[in-house]
């Protein structure tokens, strides 16, 4: 064996594992948002539409904006801005949350586990 | 050599790479929001503008359900109401003669756990409200004055086309009920059109029939305290799948949850409970079971799953212990690192 068929021999094998789980197993696109807030019940808010949504929390207002079947944190009144600084979530269990003004957003879609949620 | 690993590593590739034809997803997807929640369709293997066409005309259904069922807003049910509240006798619309039958009956079988004419009682806790109220509670004694008047379906008469009361205290909201009943009848309306492998899902409220292809429905069961999935089922054939919980609807004054299920006994919300799940075969009865066994608590879920004829149930307590009977134990996955406390009841059957 070669010094090159060695070389091919690893590329495949290490090519394998990546194409059989993104081809098979990785998250597809989102459909829907489940937004969980501490003061009020979840809501699910469908990707389709672009549009702000504005949540309040213990601390005030947080705008989440839907565009272009992703989400993302615009604006929150905590301190340290981690929910802004995640960026746009766009995939299947992509998750987000101002812990401080307790809301959560998931990103829910083609389940790559389930046909479908229960709750 | 170098010939033959070249092959073989472009075999492999190709192998891996052929995955691709598989993700074609054989199950069509929409979704539409009514009843206050997303509705979600999910066809399998069937021709994409048959499907949309079946998705459009159970979307015409479910828009023309809500508003005639609507408890608050104009509808044939707020009429309805408002005629029993004046202890007048009101004509039967055709359209609500089985659902009021359908829901008298099952209120009967959970001994008036599920509850569908305390609708004073929930729009006194602001529930017909939107948004929902913030820092105040209702007014004690006027849940007490409702509580005394004891309304229940029995003060309700069906007759062939009138429809009388002996309580005006009486009013129909038909929440634990309507959603179940409605994904009852979009089976009903893919089943007539032949098709076999479908779920609706109806804001976490679902019914399946047939199954994914070769393999059963794959059901994750929602965390009702975290976020992520509890356990999971899989289900095929014709299966309805109900939670209700304390987290749908809510509002909180001075840390304490006040929720949407309201106990008809007590006039409060009932507290004994954080979430159940209900398998039954149709969605209106598991519906209005989920509703029921929350009511009845970790004390009274067993008692009333008999009367209501229903044989798999998962409750969680309030201090997180799940209460469940061995046939559902026996369907039931939970995920890994769930470590709550399971208590098993004696068998439902």
């Amino acid at each position: 064996m070669t010094r090159a068929d060695r070389f091919l021999l690893l590329l495949v094998l290490c090519a394998m594992p990546f194409l059989y789980y993104h081809l098979w197993f990785s998250d597809g696109p989102a459909n829907y948002l489940i937004i969980r807030s501490d003061s009020n019940a979840q809501v699910t808010e469908t990707l389709r539409t672009n549009r702000m949504l504005h949540i309040t929390g213990p601390l005030g207002e947080s705008i989440v904006e839907i565009y272009n079947g992703r989400t993302r944190f615009v604006s929150s009144p905590c301190t340290r801005q981690v929910c802004i600084h995640s960026g746009w979530l766009s995939n299947t269990g992509g998750f987000s949350a101002c812990l401080p003004n307790r809301i959560s957003l998931t990103l829910v879609g083609q389940h790559p586990r389930f046909d479908a949620i229960n709750f | 050599m170098t010939k033959q690993l070249t092959r073989l590593g472009c075999l492999l590739l190709v192998l891996a790479a052929s995955a691709c034809d598989q993700r074609k997803d054989p199950v069509f997807h929409d979704q539409f929001f009514a009843f206050g929640t997303l509705i979600e369709i999910s066809l399998y293997g069937v021709e994409p503008q048959l499907a949309d066409t079946l998705s459009k005309d159970i979307e015409k259904d479910f828009m023309n359900m809500h508003a005639s069922w609507h408890a608050w807003q104009p509808s044939v049910l707020s009429s309805l109401n408002e005629h029993l509240s004046r202890h007048e006798a009101a004509t039967v619309d055709p359209i609500l003669l089985p659902l009021l039958r359908e829901v008298g009956r099952l209120s009967q079988r959970s001994g008036g756990m599920f509850n569908p004419v305390i609708g004073r009682l929930v729009a006194l806790w602001g529930f017909h409200d939107n948004p929902l109220p913030v820092g105040t509670l209702p007014d004690s004694t006027a849940i007490k004055d409702l509580i005394e008047q004891a309304p229940t379906v029995s003060d309700i008469t069906i007759g062939d086309d009138l429809i009388t009361t002996i309580n005006p205290s009486v009013a129909y909201d038909l929440g634990g009920f309507a959603k179940g009943y409605a994904i009852d009848h979009a089976i009903d309306r893919l089943q007539a059109s032949g098709i076999e492998n479908a779920i609706i899902n109806a804001g976490g409220d679902l019914r399946v029939i047939g199954q994914h292809g070769d393999r059963p429905w794959r059901i994750g069961i929602r965390h009702p305290r975290e976020n992520g999935i509890l356990a999971s089922i899989e289900v095929s054939g014709d299966t309805s799948v109900f939670t209700s919980g304390d987290y749908e609807r809510f509002f909180e004054v001075d840390d304490k949850r006040y929720h949407h299920i309201i106990d008809p006994h007590t006039g409060y919300p009932a507290n004994s409970t954080t979430s159940v799940t209900v398998i039954h075969s149709d969605a209106a009865t598991a519906d209005a079971a989920a509703t029921a066994l929350f009511v009845a608590g970790p004390d009274q879920w067993l008692s009333t799953a008999r009367n209501m004829g229903i044989r798999y149930v998962m409750l969680m307590d309030k201090q997180g212990t799940i209460h469940m009977n061995p046939a559902m134990q026996s369907r039931i996955h939970f995920e890994p690192g769930m470590d709550a406390q399971i208590t098993l009841s004696t068998p439902l059957q």
